[in-house]
This record gives C-alpha cells, structure tokens and sequence, in this order.
C-alpha cells in the first residue's frame, strides 16, 4: 500500500472509536439541552423550549451555589497542588537512596482508585473512631470533637485535600520531567558567585519552568473541574450543599431527578467553562514560547 | 554547621513525605486484616484475620463478581484501544497527513469534555438498546476516554524514535507495514506497554460510567465501594479489604513498569 493511503487508513480505527464514543454522544446531548425531556414523564424528549434550560440554570440557586464551590475546590486544588509539586520536585532532584524510595512511593497515589481514596479519607476522619480526627485531637486538643465532615468549611479542605493527595505526586513527576530539562550551567554559574538559593529559584529555574508549570496547570484544571469521584464517597455533595460541585449537580439533575434537558444544557455550561479556562492557558503558552525563542 | 543541619532536614522533609503518602494506604491495609471490634479502635494491638476477605467474596457481597467485571471491562478496552491508538499514533508521528493538526487537535480536545456530558446521551441511548448494567457498555465508554489519551501519549514514544532506520530499510524495498512491525513497534514496546497499563488503572478505576451504567450485573469494584455503606453504618473493614482487593493489582502494575511510568507522566505533555 502507498504511503498516501495508509496514512488515513491508519487513522482509521482509532477515529471511529473517537466519533462513535465522543461526538456523537457530543451532538446527541447538545440536542437534549434545547428540549424539554423529564425521564419520569416521558420515554422520548418532549418539546423543543430554545434557550429556556440554560436561562433556567443562571436563576436557580442551586446552580449559582455549585459554581461558587466549583470556584473555590478549583482555586484551591490547582494552587495548592502546583505550589506542592513544584517544592517536592526541588526536593527530589538530587540523586541519594532516600530521593529515589520518595520518587516510587510516589508512583503510588496516582494508581489508587480516586474512589476509594474518598473511602479512606472519609474514614479517617471519622468522629468517633477516624485515625487522624482521633490523633489531631491528640495532638491539639482544642480539636476533640470537631465533626470533620459535618462542618462546611472542613468538609470542602478534606475534599481538597484527598485530591492534592491524588495528584500532586503526579504533578511533581511532571516538574521534575521539566526540571531535568533545564542545563544546570546557568544555575552552577550563579551559585559559585554567590547567589542565595532563593535568588537562584526565583531567578534561574522558574522562569524556565513556566512552560512545564503552564502544562501541569492546565491539566490539573481539566482534572480538577472534572472531579466527581471522591464527592460521592467522601461527602455526598454535604453538609447542605456546601461540597456539591458542577459534576456532582449536574449527576443529580440527571440521575436522581432525570431531567435531561437540563442536565444536559448544564453538562455543556461545564464543558464551555473548561474549554474557555483551556483557550486561555494555551494562549499563555503560547505567548511564552514566542518569547523564549524571540 | 549549617550544611549538616540542611543534611538532616531534607532527609526529615523525604521522611514526612513518605510518611504523608503511605499512611492513608498502610492504615487502610491494616484495617482489612482486623475484626470489626478492632476496626474501630486504634490500637495497633491486634490479631490479624482473613474474616473480612472472606466475608466480601461471600454472599451477598460477591466481590469476586465483581472483581471479574473489573477485569474483563479493562482488559477488553485495553486490547481495543491500545492497537488502534498505536497505529494512529504512528500516523500522526509519521505522516504530514492534510488536516493533521486539526485532526490531533480534535482528539486532544475530547480531554476537555467532562465524562458527565458523555455518559448522559450514553444512559438514554443504552436504555433504549437494553444494555444498561452490561459489560459492553462500560467497555464503549471507557474507550471514549481512554482512546484519545493513549494515542497522546504512544505519539509521544514514536516522536522519541529516530526515523533513520526506517528509512534505510524503506530504501532496501520493505514496505511501510513491514517497517511499523519488525521495527517501530520493537523499539516502541516499552512505551505501548507503559501507555497500556496506564489505559488499565484508567479504566480499573473509573467511577462515574460504572455508577450511573450498572445497578447489579456488571458492577466494578470503585462501585462495588459504596455497597458497604448500609443501613447500620459503615461497614470499614470490609471496605478496606475490598479496598486492597482494588489496590494491590493496580500497585503491582505500577511498581513494575515504575522507571518507564514517571517518564510516561511526561512524555506527552510537556511537549
């Protein structure tokens, strides 16, 4: 076979899965989020209604609340994360026996169900017989008693703390990825004048670490927005609604009140939350590149 | 002075990091081997018991069954999407395709579409066809998130391979498949197998398209979880031993492919 076909005969398999399994169920949801469909009242979409489900979410409460922890779950998460992986990689740079026991033992959080990360946690911080609700209160004995998960504010940092657990690792195999691409000369150079060690991060190694960092916090944005898992098993959306993030509303106005429609036009109000934050990132990206090279 | 004093405080900081990471994982180990008094005392006293594994594989927790549906789901997708993305990756390695960037791009872009916008139109469309709580489904839509991101991450392999070998053998009249064959797929072995086992832990631990698609057949272990929650509380030490029962197979995997994992992390991304 010519390469000019095979070139697209190659694509082919791998297309098709992409096109059956994403932008077809894409366009059919698109569809659902202009009609009126309430699967407790019909087996078929109902009417077509226009705008009406995505007027609807931007006056409803429960909607504007679950931006809002959205909002805040992301911040926290991305900054806390890049801000740990970033110190964690310095760490970790340097040969030793120790560094390297560190960089396996890390492998491990990523390859754990984020599922049962959510279990573990909220076990743990049980009241009554939680192995770190107990020990913190050991510890700081103000703290005895605290109902971790029931208190708003400690629910959504336990939250974001089982999702740093998660994914701060990862991210720090990415910054040391990016780390071990920067030649070392600048940095020697600057040292042997004297430079403090402060001075040498600020001024040598994260202005070459901006592109890597743009990339990790990109992902961990998608990753973060997307979250869903950990709701569920940790939290359950509570107390109130004070942990019921965008995926887990819109899992609620789907599943438990099968409203379709709405569902739906919510579902796309997520994705064009995530694709303008992303848009914006590559641009950023981008503009670095540019200027790394100019 | 201040030197030794550094010394000992980067090995502390290696230590807490440890300590950070493997608590949660040791404390629910623990837990799966104590009897369900222990399991809510702290006490590291305690006798060890199987009770708890053979409690969950018994009725009516059944965990092998589905311990089985995790496995056939992950496997099944693996085996259909690691091929395929391959050889879509070496195209894209390869070939100044028309369209290429749009074409990549389009694939990158599935990333950004949150799972629940996929598995709504998928819940309705398999409710109509009577697949819901089947395999099948599961493995349909595992693929939609799995595929996009191993033919990232294997182009990111292939880009790594220099083309001069190729090329020479292309000279001596073998075909382009006979090339991707004997040569690409050689050298790319380790990078396949590396994205595959990604695609595996993907898979093995996918939450969403498991609790909304299955109810009792073709229930995962992440799903499998929240059955332990029941009318009488919490039961933690069989969710822990049906915690380690998810764990150790992914760890294993981890640990095994560990040097190629961390650079798998990067290989797609940072480029």
């Amino acid at each position: 076979m010519r390469d000019r076909s095979l070139q697209y005969v190659l694509l082919v398999p791998a297309f098709v899965i992409v096109l059956a399994t994403t932008f077809y169920p894409l366009a059919y949801s698109l569809t659902t989020a202009f009609r009126d469909w309430d699967l407790t009242r019909s087996r078929r979409p109902e009417g077509w209604v226009g705008f009406d489900n995505f007027a609807h979410a931007f006056t409803e409460s429960h909607f504007l609340n679950s931006l809002w922890v959205t909002t805040i779950f992301v911040v926290t998460s991305v900054a806390l994360t890049l801000v740990i992986a970033m110190s964690l990689a310095l760490l970790l740079r340097r040969k030793g026996r120790m560094h390297t026991f560190t960089r396996v033992v890390l492998i491990l959080p990523f390859a754990m169900s984020p599922a049962l990360i959510g279990v573990s946690y909220r076990f743990m911080f049980n009241p009554e017989f939680g192995v770190l609700s107990n020990g913190l209160a050991a510890i700081f004995p103000w703290l005895e008693g605290t109902a971790w998960l029931a208190d708003p504010e400690l629910a959504m940092a336990i939250l974001v703390l089982t999702d740093v657990w998660h994914w701060a690792p990862y991210m720090t195999f990415m910054c040391l990825g990016g780390l071990a691409s920067i030649p070392r000369e600048t940095e020697e150079a600057a040292r042997i004048d004297g430079a403090s060690n402060i001075r040498i991060f600020f001024g040598i190694i994260l202005p070459q670490m901006k592109g890597v960092l743009l990339v990790t916090a990109i992902l961990k944005t998608i990753f973060a927005l997307k979250m869903f898992d950990q709701v569920v098993t940790l939290t359950g959306g509570g107390p109130g609604t004070s942990t019921e993030t965008l995926a887990y509303f819109i899992f609620n106005v789907g599943f438990e009140w099968y409203d379709m429609g709405y569902a739906s036009a919510l579902a796309w109000i997520l994705t064009a939350i995530m694709m303008t934050i992303s848009i914006w990132y590559v641009r950023m990206l981008l503009s670095e590149r540019k200027m790394a090279t100019a | 002075m201040k030197r030794i004093l550094l010394w000992w405080a980067e090995r502390a900081l290696l230590v807490l990091v440890s300590v950070i990471v493997l608590f949660p994982i040791a404390w629910m180990f623990l837990t799966a081997f104590k009897s369900p008094r222990d399991a809510y005392s702290l006490s590291l006293n305690f006798t060890p018991t199987f009770n708890n594994f053979v409690t969950v594989f018994s009725h009516p927790w059944n965990l092998g069954d589905m311990v089985l549906n995790s496995v056939v789901v992950a496997s099944v997708t693996v085996l259909i999407a690691v091929p395929c993305a391959s050889l879509a990756a070496y195209s894209f390695s390869r070939f100044r395709v028309r369209g290429r960037k749009f074409l990549f791009f389009l694939v990158l872009s599935t990333q950004f579409i949150p799972a629940v916008v996929i598995v709504l139109p998928f819940f309705l469309m398999f409710r109509q066809l009577g697949l819901l709580d089947t395999r099948i489904a599961l493995i349909i839509v595992n693929l939609a998130i799995v595929t996009p991101f191993v033919i990232w991450m294997i182009k990111g392999y292939i880009d790594a391979i220099p083309t001069d070998s190729e090329e020479a053998a292309m000279i001596d009249g073998a075909s382009r498949l006979r090339v991707i064959w004997d040569i690409v797929l050689p050298v790319a072995a380790p990078g396949i197998l590396t994205s595959a086992i990604f695609c595996f832990i993907l898979t093995w631990n996918e939450f969403l398209f498991s609790l909304i698609l299955t109810r009792r057949d073709a229930v995962t272990l992440p799903v499998g979880l929240v059955n332990f929650r029941t009318e009488r509380g919490d039961l933690w030490e069989l969710m822990s031993a049906a915690g380690v029962m998810i764990t150790v197979p992914i760890f294993i995997m981890a640990l095994l492919i560990q040097k190629h994992f961390t650079r798998g992390m990067t290989a797609g991304a940072v480029k």
